[in-house]
């Protein structure tokens, strides 16, 4: 009787909330708490303009405060304890796989009546003017398509390559293409040719690599991707690390390790130093880090450099799009949400979206904000060639438990790089990645 | 007829009751905020750790599953009685020893004898418990307690020898004592990332790095350190065969307890011996300050030299303050976490995850809150046992 007394209840709950009438709600004098991870100062000060210009323009004297909790991990472990109580910030950073996790605690407030509404959502053209792979990577299938996410940055998964040493070994006819290798051929024979002839521009002489890979599950992801395939398959909700596509990329990954042309990142952001040392031609990263290597480069070997596709055997490159979103955790009122829907709506206006691009060197989420951002293309020509990769994008699973799952695949690229078979590893991932999905939702 | 009685107040019996009670209630007024504290943040978690480790638990509480956790967690409970039962087993045979010893008579000898004996099926049931938890159990988080107990064992045991000598000569009438001092307590006022982080660089596997630049002067070859999952006893061994061993030579692969611990795991030790020996030393000093004088102007005129008066005096007579460390130092290992996580990375894989860090990963990365409760109880557990057995061994030597 008193199961059956809790259903009804969290049903008509559900079902209230399902119907809340955004419309009529009145948001004047909220207060909005906004967690994020961004210490980085040019963030920063972005982020106190966006609260400066909404705070005193904002026709419902809402106010805006943000707080940088640490890193994504810092976040979501403070998250967890406070889900569900009106200890949680209005807003919160988040990877869908994170929020995916709140959301099994049902910790998350489906956002859709706020985006579609008539009074304070977003037009048709508007919704129309996102990247759309970004616009619907927040909606979650596996959780009824609520959304429980809005956007506003991304940031794509690129190899970083020195353009004079390419150039150098072109001239010693030890590779036989123009511009950065597309194929994991011709990235293999750059490779193991750049180990054979060091840059003579570089700093050192000692540790000399064709390429330098951080042992990390979007690295895996995005050699999988290249490779035609996924880490996950969504039909079936289970992980395909065991796929075929993901075993020769990381064949390919350990072929490389074999004949001594690549070799793992030794310290934190020791593939970034290399490669501006000169004695690394090609390390995988974020296009976040662009301007971190660019310091590293005019601290180091001061060579030429610039960014391309991840090597592929597909017709048209695949590439790893990710980025935090910004999601509203359930335990305030429906204003409460309202106004931090409101905010996140300015966050992501066109104009807010300009100046976050470049303050922040993430990628833009909406197709205008582009348009208008011909000057600092102009200026940072290797941002706008990262940007003109956005239409092969692809995600990386949003399912819960994937944190403990990444770093299980980190390992795995470890065991592999030191020689380990491949298939089994990767079935061992595969499984392992099953089982703590399954058990998520026990 | 009104009673003319003296009020109870003033006989001295009540006045005696009532300062009594004044007394009894000023001492538990004293003792409420400490009580209240420890309570609220020592006690209360612990309880609720039990109480979540008996629900299932993902992010939201689930279901009462009653000791399924633990079942989970070892696998076979005739093996972890075992196991348990075996550790209880070590503080009963020491026990039986040193009562063995009180008499000289046969009944002593009797009594060492069963004290042997008790140590030996002490020895077996940890033994064939361990194989069984093990094999049943969460592999994962029993190697992590071999892990945990390399750590402490080599860590403690290490920072106490290092800290008592120090404490020694820091003790002495040397010029720039104080400054010595400081500079010793430096590494553990130094916040643990900071530490790391310099760590991280002087142990990183580049050739030119600090480390082993000292080893490439040595004539030894460039190490992995942080980055080497291997044990240091094969390292050790497959180098000498390599050097002295000729072409050809095979190679050893060392695995199992006895091979110890990783390199990658030596190298946080050394991190930790660092960061806690200063501050051990100026606890000794302070333990230093109260053994007697005379003592050692006795044992000079007996004609006891530097050495002697260190190992017959100083030694047994920091006893009490090597008790407190030896105990605080095995809990902190047992605990340690900071230290652990900020200098492991993807490549170290598990080599350097302890119970702690299997806990965290179990609570915030497996967001499985109750298996990460029934872990803690069970580290919990073992944590008390040692304290227990350290009580009994090191404490009836401080009494006696």
């Amino acid at each position: 009787m008193k199961k059956l007394l809790a259903l009804l209840a969290a049903t008509i709950m559900t079902a209230a909330l399902a119907q809340v009438d955004v419309d009529s709600l009145d948001p004047s004098g909220q207060t909005v708490t906004f967690w994020h991870q961004h210490d980085e100062p040019n963030r920063v000060d972005a982020l106190d303009r966006f609260t400066a210009d909404f705070n005193a323009n904002n026709p419902y004297g809402i106010t805006v405060e943000h707080l940088y909790q640490g890193g994504y991990g810092d976040i979501f472990r403070k998250m967890l304890p406070v889900l569900g109580t009106s200890s949680v910030p209005n807003l919160v950073v988040g990877y869908q796989n994170q929020t995916a996790t709140y959301a099994v605690a049902d910790g998350m407030v489906d956002m859709t009546p706020y985006v579609n509404s008539e009074k304070y959502g977003l037009t048709e053209e508007e919704k129309a003017d996102f990247f759309q792979g970004i616009y619907q990577a927040d909606v979650f299938p596996s959780f009824d398509n609520q959304r429980f996410g809005f956007p506003p940055n991304r940031s794509m998964e690129v190899i970083y390559y020195n353009i004079d040493w390419l150039e150098e070994l072109r001239s010693a006819g030890l590779i036989d293409f123009d511009g950065a290798p597309s194929t994991p051929a011709e990235f293999e024979a750059a490779a193991c040719a750049a180990v054979q002839q060091p840059f003579s521009g570089a700093t050192s002489d000692t540790n000399v690599l064709g390429f330098e890979i951080d042992p990390d599950a979007s690295n895996l992801a995005s050699l999988t991707f290249a490779m035609g395939g996924d880490v996950f398959d969504y039909a079936n909700n289970e992980y395909a690390y065991d796929s075929p596509e993901a075993i020769e990329a990381m064949t390919f990954m350990q072929d490389l390790f074999n004949q001594g042309c690549a070799g793992l990142a030794t310290e934190r952001y020791g593939d970034q130093t290399n490669f501006g040392a000169g004695t690394t031609l090609f390390t995988i990263g974020s296009t976040s880090g662009l301007p971190y290597y660019d310091s590293a480069v005019s601290e180091g070997a001061g060579h030429d450099w610039s960014v391309s596709v991840v090597p592929h055997v597909t017709a048209e490159p695949v590439q790893n799009l990710y980025g935090a979103s910004v999601g509203i955790p359930a335990g305030k009122s429906p204003e409460a949400n309202l106004a931090a829907w409101l905010f996140l709506k300015y966050y992501t206006s066109p104009e807010a979206q300009a100046d976050w691009a470049v303050s922040s060197n993430y990628f833009p989420v909406r197709q205008s904000v582009a348009e208008s951002m011909g000057d600092y293309f102009a200026a940072n020509p290797t941002y706008e060639k990262a940007f003109s990769f956005l239409p092969y994008a692809k995600s990386e699973p949003p399912v819960p438990g994937y944190d403990f799952v990444r770093d299980e695949a980190a390992a795995a690229m470890v065991e592999i790089a030191e020689g380990a078979d491949v298939e089994a590893t990767l079935s061992r991932l595969d499984e392992f990645g099953d089982i703590e999905l399954a058990a998520q939702s026990q | 007829m009104q009673d003319t009685a003296p009020a109870p107040t003033s006989s001295p019996a009540a006045r005696k009751r009532i300062r009594f009670k004044g007394e009894w209630l000023t001492g538990y007024l004293f003792i409420l905020p400490a009580t209240v504290l420890i309570g609220l943040f020592g006690l209360f978690p612990i309880v609720y750790a039990f109480y979540m480790s008996l629900y299932r638990w993902r992010v939201r509480q689930g279901p009462f599953v009653g000791l399924d956790n633990y079942q989970q967690l070892v696998g076979d409970w005739v093996g972890a009685a075992s196991f348990i039962g075996g550790l209880l087993l070590v503080v009963v045979a020491h026990s039986l020893w040193i009562g063995g010893l009180r008499f000289a008579s046969g009944w002593g000898r009797w009594g060492r004898l069963l004290g042997a004996l008790t140590l030996l099926a002490a020895g077996i049931a940890i033994s064939l418990g361990w194989d069984r938890l093990m094999t049943t159990g969460d592999r994962d988080y029993f190697a992590s307690l071999v892990r945990t107990f390399y750590y402490g064992f080599i860590s403690v045991p290490i920072q106490i020898a290092l800290a008592i000598t120090l404490a020694s000569m820091l003790y002495q009438n040397i010029k720039g004592r104080d400054w010595f001092r400081m500079v010793f307590f430096l590494p553990y006022v130094t916040p643990a990332v900071a530490g790391g982080a310099v760590f991280r660089a002087i142990f990183s596997p580049r050739e030119e790095r600090f480390a082993n630049q000292v080893m490439t002067d040595l004539g030894l070859p460039a190490q992995r350190w942080l980055y080497e999952t291997e044990p240091v006893s094969e390292l050790v061994v497959n180098y000498f065969i390599t050097r002295f061993g000729g072409p050809g030579a095979e190679l050893v692969n060392f695995t199992g307890f006895w091979a110890g611990p990783s390199q990658a795991l030596l190298t946080i030790i050394i991190f930790g011996i660092w960061t806690y020996t200063g501050y051990n030393a100026v606890i000794f000093m302070a333990g230093l300050a109260n053994i007697p004088k005379n003592l050692y102007e006795a044992a000079k005129i007996d004609g006891a030299n530097g050495r002697q008066q260190f190992f017959h005096i100083t030694v047994p007579m920091l006893s009490p303050v090597t008790f407190y460390l030896t105990v605080l130092g095995f809990i902190g290992t047992f605990q340690a976490f900071t230290q652990l996580y900020v200098m492991r990375s993807p490549a170290t894989r598990d080599a350097v995850d302890t119970a702690s860090l299997e806990i965290f990963d179990m609570f915030y990365l497996r967001n499985n809150f109750s298996m990460a409760a029934a872990q803690s109880i069970f580290l919990f557990v073992i944590i008390l046992i040692l304290t227990l057995y350290n009580q009994r061994i090191l404490g009836r030597r401080r009494t006696s």
